[in-house]
């Protein structure tokens, strides 16, 4: 039997953000650990959906992380440095820089 | 644990410092995707001997 | 026996890498699956996405992401079929049972 993936999108494009979130969930359904990273961008609010979809992906232990403070204030995200970062995705079977920056 | 890392543009700090905490202690291989004729046979072969590649932006 | 590939794209930008690589791959005898989502799945209306088709082993789109790029679900891309506008399960396929993986 293989062990679990683990999979972490990073996002530092707002137009690949909120898709890529959705990528994340569909990874998280399929029995994956499955994380975001919104990075450089500051996202001023969410949809529905997306807000839903990351509700989802927290009930089947994933997670959207941002480096910026007012993702975390302002959406609700996890906060997490650079360096932090850096060190989950040593963990990671998966790494995928989504979108163009 | 052997890591190729994949340049689709130039690198910035941010990703520069990611590469070097995720290859810490590791094997890594480079590949830049970024120039005008890329060689995809050298980067397949780079690929099929990585245990990991990453695509940076 | 050569590895398997799997190509999750994410970027429109990205189709003749994805063509050079795939070609790259088939010819040292490797089984090849590409996965479109979002944004690129503009690249299903690009005229070499139906030679992309053709040298790899599956291709797919994300039928949902093809929608929000206000396309109609109903008009196929040449080189796919209706079974091949497909869910983001596609990318998890990919990530399972792949030897090796690459995101562009």
């Amino acid at each position: 039997m293989s062990e679990y993936k683990k999979v972490c999108f990073m996002y530092r494009h707002k137009d690949y953000a909120v898709d890529g979130i959705r990528s994340a969930l569909g990874l998280a359904v399929e029995n994956m650990y499955s994380y975001g990273v919104v990075m450089d961008t500051q996202i001023d609010s969410l949809d529905d959906n997306t807000q839903e979809s990351i509700e989802m992906l927290r009930d089947m232990e994933g997670e959207i992380y941002s480096t910026v403070p007012a993702n975390v204030e302002n959406l609700g995200l996890e906060a997490i440095s650079l360096e932090e970062l850096g060190e989950k995705l040593r963990e990671m079977t998966h790494v995928i820089p989504y979108g163009l920056k | 644990m052997k890591i190729l890392n994949v340049y689709r543009s130039e690198p910035d700090d941010v990703t520069k410092r990611l590469i070097e905490i995720v290859t810490r202690d590791r094997e890594s291989d480079e590949f830049y995707l970024n120039v005008e004729n890329p060689d995809y046979d050298q980067l397949v072969e780079k690929i099929f001997a990585a245990d990991q590649t990453i695509s940076w932006w | 026996m050569a590895k398997s590939l799997g190509i999750f794209v994410t970027t429109k930008e990205s189709l003749p890498h994805v063509i050079g690589i795939t070609k790259a791959a088939k010819a040292k005898g490797s089984t090849v699956k590409v996965f479109f989502t979002w944004i690129a799945t503009h690249s299903s209306k690009d005229p070499l996405f139906a030679t992309l088709c053709e040298i790899a082993d599956d291709v797919s789109i994300c039928v949902d992401s093809y929608r929000k790029q206000g396309y109609d679900i109903n008009d196929v891309p040449a080189g796919l079929t209706p079974k091949k506008m497909a869910t983001q399960a596609q990318h998890g396929i990919i990530i399972e049972d792949f030897d090796c993986y690459l995101s562009l």
